[in-house]
């Protein structure tokens, strides 16, 4: 355990035209916490997670990973530094094989290697650490929608990544099929990894988060334990209008 | 989705068999170079069995093999559709042309060096071209060519402008003794074989897969470590180097050319249908376009004089309409779902 967080970001903005997206997200991961990320539809959640994984540059701010800053890196440098991530609208690549899709991740990840032989085996094994053995020859065009996600995740484990950015990998799923996921986020945090969930599904952070984060319009609303957080009349506010949250707190 | 059985849950789908015969993965690995070294002694073999004349044009399929090799690195692995590939082809003929005829280089020098200029030249305008997608890409690679066409036609002093420049081939002014039918054949057949190789060596590699990850999604593939920008610009460097070896040996057979002829667009058009037909994104596809097209045309032309070129647009569109994926990938996906109905093909991929 060190003390420099795996993610720090200072006053992290992104403007797009007059809209300010995300602005002033200061905060801070450290090795082995799952943070959730929770806020209404348009916070800022998949704009904050692009700015760390260099998909989107910051108009301002910085963002540090493992106390270096990565400020604007390129997607694949940030990769290389040992952070992976799920797109929130599933980005298989079609005309491979579902093996062949995690091999990707395997061959170009931070240990990269050139062995074909030795990545396909390996992406075996991470199809099965998600629950997918069985599946790895079919093209990802045939997969249910779960797996559809399923891959998304593995496809990010490929990397074996020290810090990995969930957005929204539950999305359409039954409560069925949402516990298994929770229980990889669980076996995951177990072996070190730091990991940022983005949710809706507010069950599944409460079941796994450390810390929650709650944005809104772009800003960081509260932050702290979930319970707390979740308890707190602003985000009561934020999630369902302050009509609603004006009613409950005469209630009580 | 009309054909696929959908599996609500992960559950083990029982691996199938699909030829029936147990086959080592090492036999199978192996079993296309077996196959590509099959076919070139049979090209070799064929070369005493030809007329002079049918030598020239089993030569001209060679030719078009390399280029739909060439173009499918770019165009069918990373899906950058190059509507300017015929501008590598012209860069390495007029290299050539004026390397011998002004430098007095030997031919054997100056066709690696076409390679070497077409690369470079990718290289420079890939850069700023390869951030634009699809039709844009498309458009901006074919305003390349015709511009380079404009270029090399400007420059009488160096290239001859629209009255061409002649290679000497005889005389103390000739560099290196024209090769003759005997020798292009041997050459063309070369540059096949190399392109064949170049593109079973990235299908199969590491850079393969970088390739197909980006022409399906360049985000999920910069997530994924891949430079997007380098593969990107290398694989383009490579398929302009191929395609600028292609253009020497052409300029160096034809001994006279023209900027109509070496930066004529047509032949840019034609690697794409080759590549389209046969199947993009493979290795044997380009190949078997490539043969089957040319081979197609000559067949038309000495059949039906003066309808050859409305039959083979014709045959072309059809084959486009029942096999938009090209024939390999249908083949390798009816093999797969068992699906073999040409309806059920058009009506997968109608748009």
């Amino acid at each position: 355990m060190s003390a420099v967080p795996v993610l720090e970001t200072r006053g992290l903005g992104r403007n797009f035209g007059g809209l300010r997206a995300v602005s002033d997200v200061s905060f801070s991961v450290p090795e082995g916490q799952v943070l959730g990320v929770i806020g209404p539809n348009g916070a800022g959640k998949s704009t904050f997670i692009n700015l760390v994984t260099g998909h989107i540059k910051p108009s301002e701010g910085r963002v540090l990973i493992d106390g270096k800053d990565l400020t604007g890196a390129r997607p694949w440098v940030i990769a290389k530094a040992g952070v992976a991530r799920t797109f929130q609208i599933v980005k298989p690549f079609r005309g491979m094989s579902v093996r062949e899709n995690v091999a990707v991740g395997i061959l170009y990840g931070p240990q990269g290697t050139n062995v074909m032989s030795r990545a396909l085996k390996d992406a075996d094994e991470v199809l099965e650490e998600v629950g997918m053995a069985g599946v790895g020859d079919r093209p990802p065009g045939e997969l249910s929608v779960a797996d559809a996600r399923r891959l998304e995740f593995a496809k990010a484990l490929a990397l074996r990544p020290r810090l990995l950015l969930l957005d929204e990998v539950m999305a359409g799923l039954r409560h069925t099929e949402i516990e298994p996921s929770l229980e990889l986020i669980r076996s995951l945090k177990a072996r070190g990894i730091t990991i940022i969930v983005v949710e809706h599904v507010m069950k599944a952070i409460l079941a796994v988060s450390d810390q929650v984060l709650v944005l809104s319009q772009g800003k960081i609303l509260t932050s702290g334990d979930p319970q707390e957080v979740l308890r707190d009349p602003r985000v009561i506010e934020a999630y369902l209008g302050h009509r609603y949250a004006k009613r409950r707190e005469g209630d009580s | 989705m009309p054909t696929s059985t959908q599996t609500p849950t992960s559950t083990q789908v029982p691996r199938q068999s699909v030829i029936g015969v147990v086959r080592s993965p090492q036999a199978r690995r192996l079993f296309p170079w077996v196959l590509g070294a099959v076919g070139m002694l049979a090209a070799l073999g064929l070369q005493s069995q030809l007329f002079l004349g049918q030598q020239r044009t089993v030569a001209a399929i060679f030719m078009f093999v390399a280029l739909a090799q060439a173009w499918n690195l770019i165009g069918g692995f990373a899906g950058y559709a190059c509507f300017g590939q015929v501008a590598f082809f012209g860069i390495g003929g007029y290299f050539t042309a004026v390397a011998i005829s002004h430098w007095h280089l030997s031919f054997w020098v100056a066709l690696p060096l076409s390679g070497v200029v077409a690369a470079l030249f990718a290289t420079v305008i890939g850069i700023p071209l390869l951030r634009l997608k699809g039709h844009y890409f498309a458009i901006a690679t074919l305003g390349v060519a015709e511009g380079m066409r404009e270029v090399v036609t400007n420059l009488p002093d160096l290239t001859g402008g629209g009255a061409g420049i002649t290679i000497p081939t005889v005389g103390d002014q000739a560099t290196t003794a024209y090769l003759g039918n005997d020798g292009f054949y041997l050459l063309f057949l070369a540059l096949a074989v190399l392109a064949v190789v170049v593109g079973g060596l990235v299908a199969r590699n590491k850079f393969g897969y970088a390739l197909r990850a980006i022409h399906q999604d360049e985000d999920a593939a910069a997530a994924m470590g891949i430079n997007t920008t380098r593969m990107k610009v290398l694989t383009f460097a490579l398929s302009g180097f191929i395609t600028g070896l292609v253009g020497a040996t052409y300029a160096f057979q034809q001994v006279t050319i023209f900027p109509e002829r070496l930066f004529d667009v047509n032949i840019t058009v034609l690697m794409i249908i080759m590549v389209i037909i046969g199947g993009a994104g493979t290795v044997l596809g380009p190949l078997l376009g490539a043969v089957a097209l040319q081979f197609l045309s000559e067949f038309l032309r000495e059949n039906f004089t003066d309808l050859h070129t409305f039959i083979l647009g014709a045959i072309i569109i059809v084959a486009v309409i029942l096999l938009p994926q090209g024939a390999v990938n249908y083949m390798r996906e009816a093999r797969r779902t068992k699906e073999f109905s040409l309806l059920a093909n058009v009506r997968k991929y109608r748009l």
